[in-house]
Parts: C-alpha cells; sequence; structure tokens
C-alpha cells in the first residue's frame, strides 16, 4: 500500500489526518498535564505518549529490532522479547482514526476496532505501519473481524483464547502459544532459546516488581497520586520496552517514597474515591478519567486492561524448565484473567470487592464502549454485586468522538454530588470499613 | 511399515515389562538373614556398611536409567510434534540464565531442616545419638524394619492389625495413643516435614528443578485416576495381613531407612516399586504421596487439626499458580469462593500454594488459629530486589 504513489488529493488526505490527529493527542496531554499533582520523574511517560501521538514518532529502538503489535492482554510480551523483538499494544483511542474506521466496520461495531481500522487505512503511523506483524487473541467478535481486516494488509497471528479455564483448556493454551513463538522466530529470524525466554521474562518480571512496589505504595496513602496520571503512565507502557518503562517506574517509586515520607498528598480535601472499571481506556480517549479529576473526585483505581489491570498480575513460574516458563505464561495469560470474554468471569466481581477494599471506594464508574457487549453484558451482575455493598455505581457508555463529552460530564458531576452528599459533611481522614 | 514398526515396539516395551516383573518376583534384591541388627554392622563406612547399601545403590541405579530412558523417549515425542518440534533444542537444552526467583531463606528453610533433621533422626537417631523411645508411635513412613530409629513407626502394626491385638493391653492403648495423638496434633504436617521418604521426593524434583528437565504437568482428570490407586492401597496397608499377605513385602519405604541405617533387608518387590516411586517422583513432585496409604489416614483427621490454610476468597485472583506449585494437586484451593477454610484430606501443607501466591494475605497456614505463614506479593517478586537496587546504584553514580 505505501508503494503506491499518493495522489495529491490522499496525500492532502493525510496532511489533513496527522494534524487533526496530533492536535487531539496534544490537547488531551496539555490537560493531563494540566492536572495538579504529577510525580517530577512521570515527565517520561508524557513525553513518550508525545512522541508517539503528537510526533507520528515510532518506538525508539534499536536498528535492526522488529516491532511486533499486540492486541489484548492474553499475548504475553515475554514470548515477543525473547524472540528478539519489541511488543506494542496497538489497541487505539484515536478520535481521527475512528473517524475513518467508521466507514470500515458496521455501524455497531466498536469504536476500538474501527480506530485501529482506520490507522491501518490512512497508513500514517509508524507505530502500525512498521510492524513486523500482529497478534490478535480472539476475544471478541469484533477483534476476530478485525483479524480477518488486518490481514490483507499485515501479516498476521491470532491466539484462540479458550472460553473457560480448565486444565485442558490451558492445555490448549500452551500449545497456541508454542505455535506463536513459531511465527515469532519466522518473523524475526531468531531462535529462542532457554536463555533468551529467561532474559525477556526477567525484564517484564522487573517492570511488574516496580508496579507492584507501585501499587503497594499507592494504597497506603490514600491521595498519593491522580488516577489519569497512572493511566498516563499505563498507556506509555503500550510504547516503551518492559525494562526502561520499569527504570522509569522506579524513579516514580522513589519520588513517592519521599512523598509518603512527608505525608505530601495531591489533595488536602476528602474527595469522592471512585473506581473505574469497564472497556479499555485508551490514550487520547481518556476523556473519562480527565471528567473525573476536574469534576472533583479522584480516580482511585481501575480494573480495565489498559490500565493496572493488564500488568499487575505477576508470573509465577513454578517448573523451572523451557517448557514449565511457557505454562506459567500461559497461565498467566488466561486464568487470573478477568476478561469479559471468558464464559464465566465471576472472578471479576471478586476482584472489584478486593480493590473497594484496598483502595477505600465509594463510587464506582462502569466504563462501556459503544458496541462492547462482553462488557456490557456483565454490568447487571457487578451491579448487583456492587449494591449488596452499598456502593453506587453508574454506567457510562461513550464513544471515540468528543460530542458526548458535556453529557458525561453532567453525570459524572451528578455522580460525584451524590456521593459526597452519603459523606458525613465533617471532613475527616478516617478508613471507612464497608465490611462492618 | 510404520505399523509394523509400532507393533514392534510395543511388543518390545511389554517384553521389557515382563522381563522386569520377572527380575522382580524372581530376584529379590535381598533376603532377611540372621545377622541384620546394626550393632553387628560397627560403624558407617565399614565394608559391611557398604555391602548392606548395595541394594539402595542398586535402586538408585536403575531408577537413573529408567529416568534415562523416559527422557530419551520425551524427546523423541516432542521432535515428532508438529507445534513443539521446532523448539526441540530450547526444551531440552539447559541455558545458563534464570528467572529470577524468590528468596532463598524462609518457611521453606524451616521445612527442609525440619525434613533433614526429622529423616536424620528416624533413620540414624538410634545408632548415632543414642536417642530411642520405641513406646512411641509416629505415623510415619520411615520403616520399623530399622530397629535403630528413634521412634516406632505405626505402619508396621497398621499392615499387621492382627499382630497387634496379640499384644499386651498396655502396648494396643500406647501405640493408639501416640499414633492418634500424633495425627491430631500433626496431621498431615508429619508428610510434608517429618516423612523421609517426602525428603527423597523433594530432593529428586530438585534435582530435575536444576537439571531443568521438565516434568509431568497432571491435570485434574490425571489426578482422580490415581484416587482409586490410593484407596485401593489403603485397602491393602490395613486388610492384606488378614488375607495372609504382607503389606512390607511391596512397600517401597523397606528400600530406605533399614538400608541406610545399615541393616540387611528383604526387600521382595519393594525395590521394584521403590524404583517406579523415585521415576515418578522426579517427573511429578511428590509423586508417591499421591498414592500413599498412610497419608490418606492422617488426612481423615485435616477437619480437626490444628495446621489450616485458609484462604481470603476476595483477594484471590484465581491465578492459580497455588494449584500449579501444589504437589498434590489440590484444584479447590485456587477454585475455593466462599470457604475460608481451605485445608484439604490430601494436602500436606508443605507450604508450596503461599510461597507462590502473589495476592496479599490470600493464602495463610495457621496454627490454632494463628497466621505463621501468609502470602505476599513481595515475597513472591523478592527476586527482583537486586535489580531494584542495581538502578538506584547506577542512578546513584550517575547523579
Amino acid at each position: 500500500m505505501n508503494t503506491q504513489t499518493v495522489s495529491p488529493r490522499e496525500q492532502r488526505q493525510k496532511d489533513r489526518f496527522i494534524s487533526k490527529a496530533s492536535q487531539t493527542a496534544a490537547k488531551y496531554l496539555r490537560r493531563m498535564e494540566e492536572l495538579s499533582g504529577a510525580p517530577e520523574s512521570m515527565v517520561p511517560f508524557f513525553r513518550v505518549l508525545r512522541d508517539i501521538y503528537v510526533d507520528g514518532k515510532d518506538v525508539s529502538r534499536e536498528d535492526g529490532v522488529k516491532t511486533v503489535g499486540t492486541y489484548c492482554v492474553m499475548a504475553p510480551h515475554e514470548l515477543i522479547y525473547a524472540a528478539g523483538a519489541i511488543p506494542v499494544k496497538l489497541c487505539s483511542g484515536s478520535y481521527t482514526a475512528f473517524s475513518i474506521g467508521d466507514d470500515l466496520a458496521p455501524r455497531d461495531a466498536c469504536p476500538l476496532v474501527k480506530a485501529v481500522a482506520g490507522f491501518q487505512q490512512i497508513g500514517v503511523m509508524p507505530l502500525y505501519d512498521n510492524c513486523a506483524l500482529m497478534v490478535l487473541p480472539i476475544t471478541c467478535d469484533c477483534k476476530k473481524k478485525l483479524a480477518g481486516y488486518l490481514a490483507e494488509r499485515c501479516e498476521v497471528c491470532t491466539l484462540q483464547i479458550p472460553v473457560s479455564k480448565e486444565d485442558e483448556d490451558i492445555e490448549q493454551y500452551v500449545r497456541e502459544l508454542y505455535q506463536f513463538l513459531g511465527v515469532l522466530e519466522e518473523t524475526t529470524g531468531n531462535r529462542v532459546t532457554y536463555d533468551s525466554l529467561a532474559d525477556a521474562m526477567k525484564k517484564t518480571g522487573y517492570a511488574q516488581f516496580e508496579l507492584s512496589r507501585f501499587l503497594r505504595l499507592k494504597k497506603s496513602l490514600p491521595y498519593l497520586l491522580r488516577g489519569t496520571h497512572i493511566m498516563a503512565m499505563m498507556n506509555a507502557a503500550s510504547y516503551m520496552p518492559a525494562d526502561e518503562w520499569g527504570r522509569q517506574l522506579h524513579l516514580v517509586n522513589r519520588e513517592l517514597e519521599q512523598r509518603i515520607s512527608r505525608n505530601e498528598t495531591v489533595t488536602r480535601r476528602q474527595l469522592p474515591r471512585i473506581l473505574l472499571t469497564g472497556s479499555p481506556i485508551i490514550f487520547p480517549n481518556i476523556k473519562i478519567p480527565l471528567l473525573i479529576e476536574e469534576m472533583c473526585g479522584i480516580l482511585a483505581a481501575d480494573e480495565t486492561c489498559m490500565g493496572e489491570r493488564g500488568m499487575s498480575d505477576p508470573v509465577v513460574p513454578v517448573d523451572q524448565s523451557f517448557d514449565g516458563l511457557m505454562r506459567s505464561l500461559a497461565i498467566r495469560a488466561t486464568r487470573p484473567c478477568s476478561c469479559p470474554t471468558f464464559a464465566d468471569n465471576r472472578q471479576r466481581i471478586f476482584r472489584l470487592k478486593q480493590m473497594i477494599r484496598d483502595y477505600q471506594i465509594e463510587g464506582v464508574i462502569y466504563h462501556v464502549l459503544r458496541g462492547c457487549l462482553v462488557y456490557d453484558f456483565e454490568y447487571r451482575q457487578i451491579e448487583e454485586a456492587l449494591g449488596e455493598l452499598g456502593i453506587p455505581v453508574i454506567r457510562l457508555e461513550s464513544d471515540y468522538n468528543e460530542e458526548d463529552v458535556e453529557q458525561l460530564r453532567i453525570r459524572i458531576e451528578a455522580f460525584i454530588e451524590l456521593i459526597k452528599l452519603k459523606k458525613p459533611p465533617e471532613v475527616r481522614r478516617t478508613e471507612r470499613d464497608y465490611y462492618g | 511399515m510404520k505399523q509394523a514398526k509400532k507393533i514392534w515396539l510395543t511388543a518390545g516395551v511389554c517384553a521389557a515389562m515382563f522381563a522386569l516383573a520377572w527380575f522382580a518376583w524372581r530376584l529379590p534384591f535381598f533376603e532377611f538373614s540372621e545377622e541384620y541388627s546394626a550393632e553387628q554392622v560397627g560403624s558407617f563406612l565399614s565394608l559391611k556398611y557398604l555391602k548392606n547399601l548395595l541394594p539402595l545403590i542398586l535402586i538408585l541405579l536403575l531408577s537413573s536409567l529408567g529416568i534415562l530412558i523416559c527422557i530419551g523417549v520425551r524427546k523423541r515425542i516432542i521432535r515428532k510434534d508438529p507445534a513443539f518440534g521446532r523448539f526441540f533444542e530450547a526444551r531440552t537444552g539447559s541455558g545458563g540464565k534464570k528467572v529470577p526467583g524468590q528468596r532463598k531463606l524462609g518457611f521453606m528453610t524451616v521445612r527442609w531442616a525440619a525434613m533433614l533433621g526429622a529423616s536424620f533422626l528416624m533413620i540414624f537417631g538410634g545408632t548415632a545419638l543414642n536417642l530411642r523411645f520405641a513406646e512411641v508411635s509416629l505415623p510415619i513412613f520411615s520403616c520399623p524394619v530399622n530397629t535403630e530409629q528413634m521412634t516406632e513407626s505405626s505402619c508396621y502394626y497398621l499392615a499387621h492389625l492382627n499382630d497387634l491385638f496379640e499384644l499386651p493391653l498396655k502396648d494396643i492403648l500406647l501405640f493408639f495413643g501416640t499414633t492418634i495423638g500424633f495425627a491430631l496434633l500433626l496431621g498431615r504436617v508429619i508428610c510434608g516435614f517429618l516423612c523421609p521418604m517426602g525428603l527423597l521426593q523433594d530432593v529428586v524434583h530438585g534435582i530435575r528443578q536444576k537439571a531443568r528437565v521438565e516434568g509431568v504437568a497432571m491435570t485434574d482428570k490425571m489426578y482422580a485416576a490415581l484416587t482409586p490407586v490410593k484407596w485401593m492401597m489403603v485397602f491393602l496397608l490395613l486388610g492384606l495381613s488378614f488375607l495372609g499377605g504382607n503389606f512390607c513385602n511391596f512397600c517401597p519405604l523397606v528400600a530406605v531407612s533399614p538400608i541406610l541405617a545399615g541393616i540387611q533387608t528383604s526387600l521382595y518387590f519393594s525395590g521394584f516399586f521403590m524404583i517406579f516411586a523415585l521415576i515418578g517422583s522426579f517427573f511429578k513432585r511428590r509423586f508417591f504421596c499421591l498414592i500413599c496409604p498412610l497419608g490418606v489416614l492422617l488426612g481423615l483427621l485435616h477437619r480437626i487439626t490444628p495446621f489450616r490454610i485458609k484462604k481470603d476468597c476476595t483477594a484471590c485472583t484465581e491465578c492459580g499458580a497455588c494449584y500449579e506449585a501444589c504437589p498434590m494437586g489440590i484444584k479447590q484451593i485456587y477454585t475455593e469462593r466462599e470457604k475460608t477454610d481451605v485445608t484439604d484430606m490430601n494436602c500436606i501443607l508443605c507450604g508450596e500454594c503461599i510461597r507462590k501466591c502473589p495476592e496479599d494475605n490470600a493464602l495463610a497456614m495457621t496454627f490454632a488459629g494463628k497466621k505463621i505463614y501468609t502470602a505476599s506479593r513481595k515475597q513472591v517478586m523478592s527476586g527482583y530486589h537486586a535489580e531494584g537496587r542495581k538502578q538506584d546504584r547506577r542512578r546513584g553514580g550517575s547523579v
């Protein structure tokens, strides 16, 4: 596609796309940076997002190292590192690409898929165009058809995700991962050995180690930092090598430790603590976290796959053989994953309950991207479970455009007011116990 | 042609099995002889001790041979497999690097120390330290043929219940009192912390981990298939003596502690069984424990023993690391969503699930309600601390 000569009209279209997309990204970056309380050591994360979305750069890497695009959390990045490539998460939140993808996919397809298809169609993002391979775990119908669409334009490898998590399903997924590893070897031309896999697991493991420290610090002091900034950090992880991301996070952790020792928080007020769950929040579609925090709430935690959930579950190798490591990756990709693609996903309710307890959550916002059926399906169950705990919850449906911002603003504002009304007017710093 | 090859292979394997069975039946490794007490051995490392050690060495050699054959067959299967074949070298070769593990010192150190100490006492306690508590019967699979061991082992009279009731009443009461007392107090902690057979199996498993040979990943169906075997073993242990048989003739444990203690022992089927138990536990951790009859009897009391595994069902993310780590394949430890007590009949309280659990407080071992070992993310990821400190140093140098 890129080798064809571009007509002036197409070139104009591309230029318009680039300017529009980078303007939107720059605007949301600015809004995030303007929010108070970002640690100074967070700057590199913002810089990565700016490089990718505003300046249209590719992931920084050495010459000759290929990038492999992944969608969903079930594709183990360890395998990609082991094959000598760098993984990038390609799930997209671009409004501009969405408007192009709108013509490519049916009306009810989810905006995430439309945005990815749009990027692939317009072909101006080096991030997408330079991918040597794209890995699509088949987690929903939209992703399945997206795989077909992408396969016409680039190398695609699909991963069949089991419907349940029985022992046989895990065995099957281990097999699936071996096949994926074979495709990776062919793409990169490198051989995967025990050492390269162990090195790769060390890289991602270090990132997860720093993340676990980060989460522990975050739990230890409420209002330590803002959820929108955490979102930005998590989104930046998509475009940074894991070890580099871990190193940057290490600096953030050090800064947070200092903050804790000085008892320094982003706000002195007792803002309502909100948990965000549901469909993924991907930069630059960061309007909901921004609205929450601009409307004087605190996004205390998130349970979304582009946020904390995607990385927080560690790989726990039990058997030290090559096959044992592969098994631990397959298990990590499926068993703790609370993605609604699995038929029985009650574990998500427990995860939410635990997060409510850990982060003293006062309200839950359930985000549904229009057309994201699997998440929408689970709303009822979760509303019921949270109702028993007495935690208010609202369902926010949004699309990849800015037309619904005002409507979202009103609803979020009302929700935050509702939580404030339930609180005692006296501002006190006490931990609330919802299980008492 | 391929068909013929298969038939020949099958025939060959059958013939080999028959030969082994014949060998096991015809050639008792050693026969009981008059001069079997340890006093006559004199000292360890004497010629006689080494001569008595011979059957154990033979068993170890044959087990190693069996393990090597299994690895060879496995390699062949992997090489032929369409999906795994291309990773043949990666899977069978072992590299120098390793995935950062966990802090070495901790609960597991205590467990290994306990296993080593208990095994030493059970095997050499009588001879080396002159510790003998013959009145105490410990429900542990440490062969009582070794008359020099520290305490009596309950398994002998459990396997010979008809002999038990010919003893004086005082001895019967002592036997039941101490056996049931220890079973109530410790439960299957005996399996996880004291049993010499457990130690042997863990050592064999450790060798596999060091060599990075892949094991057999058992699924719940395979575990379920072993349950009838386990109950059959219980029946044989308790009932064989009434039918005129002797459980000791094929109990694999006869091949460990008496031989190590320097006692000449009769090994009929035992040595043969021991070879299989060793090969099994090389590829599947604590394989023999899955079918151990004494373990079942101890497990029957699992509802009232003070050592328990507790679970915080909300903290659990169902990541399955505990199930993967569990040598006994207890699945409900990760699927359980209501009960806080997940102690199972099969649980040997080895603590591996807690060690591998990445969620803070999700699993814990308690003694009489008091937590003695708790899961934490910090502990699971402790192998990366060094990496973090390296970052600090690098930063410190440059700034």
